[in-house]
């Protein structure tokens, strides 16, 4: 069967995009592969970005070894559009690229609050680098999000000398994690010096002295550095008119197929959850659902379906958390040893500030 | 071929376990043992699925 696939083409090089391309090969396809980033650098560790390289002078925490799959790769440049009847990747400059199957791996941006230049997002390693380069000089920071991105980032500003406040819509984290852990993140965020603001919907706007955030009671948060994390948006514009967004997610099957011989793959798709369908924007997510809808292009319907339970960790304020199942979660935990929870009508387990393999903590939750 | 784990960098996340369960695995501390550094060529697409998924990039082939 892999012998009638001549080409693939993969758009977009995040961890997505690089482990869809290894999986072909590893499925036996040995045709012409190309893959399409606009990004101008080689596939990197997004999670790094805002644990390790904000806290690490010299910065390499986030270089991933260098790709196997032979691709070439066009990278710095970016896909425009997609005709599906002819089978046509078109490019930024208006190259065509035909392919016999094809990957959608585009990822997502971060949400912005304003247009404002001053505000300052991180999703990608020019952003990293950008707000390492700020934070040398310790300003004030206000990180606006209280979600793991906004905290993460609100933790690098403190260990990085500055004053941090955060604005969330409500509790931090207690959307993500739910109102036990939130407990537990927000106790040492204060302790380690964070000042936390909720409030609900905020905005950001310009004045005289420079950017602010403006929460819904009409007070206001300055400080010299604006960062926000206000979430992410799937990156699907060139997929305008093709039918695969609506609603602006790329819904796939339990293989990762869009539509047959097109799959979709990362934060930007949205696979069969038993909640639903469901966007995962996590790491281990978009690995393995590039795994599978890999295995899908090149085998058909005899490659396996997706079987995924969330993993996600964050590293924030002296805590080290590694969760499975599906945040977040309500109630209290049981506690199984020092350092690991269970809340097991939900299926979730989580390991606090505790060195455990992920299959032990899968075989915690269960 | 052989795996180097960079073992300061490794922060005993476990994902490479699960991509290659019979190459390596965390101890009861927690510390990546490699139960293989030595792998043939039958290995190496197992081996590169395990170094591909570490999100800190603690594991290389060589
Ligand atoms: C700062 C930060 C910290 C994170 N921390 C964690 C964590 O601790 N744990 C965790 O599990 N997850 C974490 N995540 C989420 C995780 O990084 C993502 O889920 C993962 O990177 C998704 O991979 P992806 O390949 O789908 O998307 P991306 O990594 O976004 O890759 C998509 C690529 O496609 C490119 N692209 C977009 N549009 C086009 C186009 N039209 N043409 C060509 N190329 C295009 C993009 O520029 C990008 O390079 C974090 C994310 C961020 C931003
Ligand atoms: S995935 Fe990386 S960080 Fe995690 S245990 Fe393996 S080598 Fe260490």
């Amino acid at each position: 069967m892999s012998t009638r696939i001549r080409r693939v083409v993969v758009v977009g090089n995040g961890v997505a995009g690089l482990t869809a391309a290894d999986s072909l090969r590893a499925s036996g396809f040995d045709g012409e592969l190309t893959v399409v980033g606009d990004e101008p650098h080689a596939a990197y560790s997004r999670p790094a970005l805002s644990k390790a390289l904000l806290l690490d002078g010299a910065g390499a925490a986030h270089e991933l070894p260098p790709a196997t799959h032979g691709a070439t790769e066009l990278l710095g440049v970016r896909a425009r559009g997609l005709d599906l009847e002819r089978r046509l990747v078109t490019l930024g400059d208006g190259t065509e690229l035909p392919y016999d199957r094809l990957v959608i791996a585009t990822g997502a941006r971060a949400r912005r609050l304003s247009g404002l230049p001053e505000e300052h997002t991180l999703r990608g390693l020019d952003d990293a680098l950008a707000l390492r380069d700020r934070l040398a000089a310790s300003p004030s920071v206000v990180v606006a999000g209280g979600g793991p991105l906004g905290m993460e980032i609100a933790s690098a500003c403190l260990a990085a000398g500055c004053e941090v406040t955060l604005v969330s819509q409500g509790v931090p984290l207690i959307g993500h994690l739910g109102p036990y852990l939130a407990g537990v993140f927000g106790e040492a965020a204060r302790e380690r010096g964070l000042t936390v603001v909720e409030t609900g919907a905020a905005r950001v706007e310009r004045d005289a002295g420079g950017v602010r955030v403006v929460l819904d009671d009409g007070a206001v948060v300055e400080a010299e550095l604006l960062v926000s994390a206000a979430g992410d948006v799937p990156n699907t514009e060139w997929l305008a008119g093709t039918g695969l967004a609506a609603g602006g997610v790329v819904r796939v099957d339990a293989r990762g197929l869009a539509r047959p011989g097109v799959a979709a793959a990362g934060d930007l798709a949205a696979f069969p959850t038993p909640y639903g369908p469901r966007r995962v924007p996590l790491w281990n997510s978009a690995v393995e659902q590039a795994k599978v809808a890999a295995a899908a292009l090149v085998r058909g319907d005899g490659a396996p379906p997706l079987r995924f339970q969330p993993y996600f960790w964050t590293e924030q304020f002296g805590l080290s958390l590694k969760a499975v199942g599906y945040l977040p979660v309500d109630g209290e935990p049981e506690h199984l040893e020092p350092g690991l929870m269970r809340w097991s009508r939900a299926g979730v387990a989580v390991a606090l500030n505790h060195r455990i393999p992920i299959p032990r903590l899968r075989r915690a939750a269960a | 071929m052989k795996i180097v784990l960079d073992r300061p960098r490794c922060e005993g996340h476990g994902l490479c376990e699960e991509a290659a369960p019979e190459l390596m695995h965390l101890d009861d501390d927690g510390e990546l043992v490699l139960d293989r550094e030595e792998i043939g060529d039958a290995e190496v697409p197992l081996a590169s699925a395990a170094v591909r998924v570490c999100p800190v990039a603690a594991l290389r082939l060589a």
